[in-house]
């Protein structure tokens, strides 16, 4: 078996040297070069991300990047967290309201984007109807930076609260009863009962959730390519949208190449603090539940002999 | 359950339908104004927004009869393209995926410093790398191979888009069927492939059933991908869309109308991937190893 075993794990081992490994080293390689469609290969060194750091468009789409991920994902998280306690006390009649709230998310993201702008429009769309029923004047959603901005969070957690109530239900749906019945025999109140059990037991579904919502949301890029094109003056751009219009509109591969590998490092940075700060956690979860175990054995001990 | 406690019920159970409800609201108005939108006159856009068919603006076919009728080679293009795309590439990565994932669940591996936890890593972690940093990159090895703009060079690029994904799942799903009922097939004279024939692809095929219609789903959505490496031949739907958007006003009603053709495939799909999630949970292979 030693052949086939190595032929097993070929194609992936190959598609990731050859479109991740090789493009990444390609981009780096790029970014610290002055080369744009067309132009000559000229090596510029850190240039490139000297510059991006005194580029106001960049820093504005990199701090946009990192608000729409931790406000996005924050919002999302306990929306979604409410909402599959929710449907979880839905006794009867939660498949339709399920599929419902999952409607959002099967919608491509692009249709996103062009059935949020026209829900946006101050003149033919139907929030501004709804607003100016309530005496709101015509509110121009897309024209002012912060406005322009929570719409767009708006949008986002329309889009993917779904995703994250679809794992956080899934993880409900797993845990075991007895735990509840018994607290609720006890006489605890809904909320302890929450804080103590149902969130404890839910960890690893919220982190999994949150991850996988975490690394979509830093390549956030369709629907603010639709929805506002990154406007106005890039108040709602991104880092993804930035390194598009750079690298392929402006055909400065050089500098969007750098903009990118920007984004790979603040991903990967992020990703191994979340890691080590999840196995610290969990570590010291498990020291906690062995504490109780023994204290637990101690005083049964003591019990069992008189 | 006595009185008091049915009195305290009361409130919350209320409140809990209001909040639904609200929520419902919020999730489905976009889609249903999506949907109007489609049967609409340009007028009753633009002088809108009107809300109920039949009652503040008539219903018409006009963006359906375009789209059967001048644009029908277009949509049938793209629609095409992105069915071939997503279907094409989810098996791809589905059957390399499988292999992958058999052999990391059953086999040790050891690359220089790389065992298999850090194999999976390594392919898993492409997920995590965002899609502009190989994109750009991509671009250029596409246009340097001729692949720009082609069927086969897409499909490359979406089965690398999924294949990270099937591995991953998949992976932890070989984990869990059993190896002794391959042993047992052994000792019955099976051979190798007999064995992943007869034993091991029934039991995965839940699995793989819902790693392919996630990657049909994740290629389907895709918007950046077919952007920067389709123009003209290998267009997908979202492109088609996005041109007929480049003007002026953007023709809504006839955005919109794609829009429900573009939802549906992956409304077919989610509706599956419910039903063999339901049939992994009940046919689980009894006693987990892992």
């Amino acid at each position: 078996m030693k052949g086939p075993k190595h032929l097993l794990i070929a194609p992936p081992l190959l598609f990731f040297f050859t479109i991740s490994l090789v493009p990444l080293v390609f981009t780096i390689v790029l970014s610290l070069s002055g080369y744009s469609i067309g132009g000559a290969f000229s090596w510029v060194g850190v240039d490139n991300y000297v510059r991006l750091a005194s580029d106001p468009m960049f820093t504005r789409s990199y701090a946009n990047t990192l608000l729409y991920v931790f406000v996005g994902v924050f919002v999302q998280y306990w929306l979604a967290l409410g909402l599959a306690l929710l449907v979880n006390q839905v006794a009867r009649g939660s498949q339709p309201l399920r599929l419902l709230f999952l409607l959002p998310f099967v919608m491509p993201p692009l249709i996103v984007g062009f059935v949020w702008q026209t829900m946006f429009d101050s003149r033919y769309g139907p929030l501004s109807a709804l607003l100016g029923a309530l005496g709101i004047g015509p509110v121009l959603w897309l024209n002012e930076a912060r406005l322009a901005f929570t719409s767009i969070l708006i949008v986002d957690t329309w889009q993917w609260t779904p995703f994250m109530f679809l794992i956080l239900y899934a993880g409900l749906r797993t845990l075991p009863r007895e735990p509840f019945e018994a607290a609720r025999v006890d006489g605890a109140s809904d909320w302890r009962i929450f804080w103590d059990h149902t969130f404890p037991m839910l960890l690893p579904a919220s982190i999994a959730a949150i991850l996988l919502r975490a690394i979509e949301a830093f390549k956030l890029f369709d629907v603010v390519f639709y929805v506002t094109g990154g406007g106005p003056g890039g108040a709602t751009s991104t880092v993804t949208l930035q390194g598009y219009f750079t690298a392929l509109r402006s055909g400065n591969l050089g500098y969007g190449a750098a903009m990118s590998i920007v984004l790979l490092v603040t991903v990967m940075v992020l990703a191994v603090v979340a890691l080590l700060t999840l196995k610290r956690l969990s570590s010291r979860r498990a020291r906690r539940v062995e504490r109780k175990l023994q204290a637990f054995a101690v005083e049964f001990r003591q019990r069992a002999a008189p | 359950m006595t009185q008091d406690t049915r009195a305290r019920g009361a409130a919350p159970r209320a409140a809990r339908w209001a909040l639904l409800s609200a929520w419902s609201l919020f999730a489905g108005f976009p889609v249903y104004w999506m949907v109007v939108t489609a049967f609409k006159q340009p007028r009753d856009i633009y002088q809108g927004p009107f809300f109920l068919p039949f009652v503040d603006f008539t219903p018409t076919l006009r963006a359906w009869e375009h789209i059967a009728g001048p644009a029908r080679d277009t949509v049938l293009h793209g629609l095409a393209n992105s069915l071939l795309f997503a279907a094409g590439s989810a098996f791809i990565a589905v059957v390399l995926g499988a292999f992958a994932a058999y052999g990391l669940a059953r086999y040790p591996y050891k690359y220089g410093p790389y065992r298999n936890d850090d194999l999976s890593l390594l392919i898993v972690s492409q997920r995590i790398m965002p899609p502009i940093v190989a994109v750009i990159a991509l671009f250029a090895m596409f246009r340097a191979a001729q692949l720009l703009d082609t069927r086969v060079g897409m499909l490359i690029a979406y089965t690398w888009f999924n294949l990270p994904l099937t591995v991953f799942l998949l992976t932890d799903f070989m984990r869990r069927i059993p190896v002794e009922l391959e042993h047992a097939a052994a000792l019955d004279g099976y051979g190798k492939l007999a064995q992943i024939r007869h034993v091991v692809l029934p039991l995965a095929m839940p699995g793989l059933a819902a790693a392919y219609l996630l990657s049909f789903f994740f290629s389907w959505n895709d918007f950046i991908l077919a952007l920067m490496l389709t123009f003209r031949d290998a267009v997908t739907l979202p492109i088609v869309i996005t041109n007929l958007s480049a003007q002026m006003e953007p023709r809504w009603w006839l955005i919109s109308a794609i829009g429900i053709l573009a939802m549906l495939p992956p409304i077919v799909a989610v509706f599956l991937l419910d039903r063999f999630i339901e049939r992994r949970v009940l046919h689980a292979p009894r006693g987990e190893d892992s």
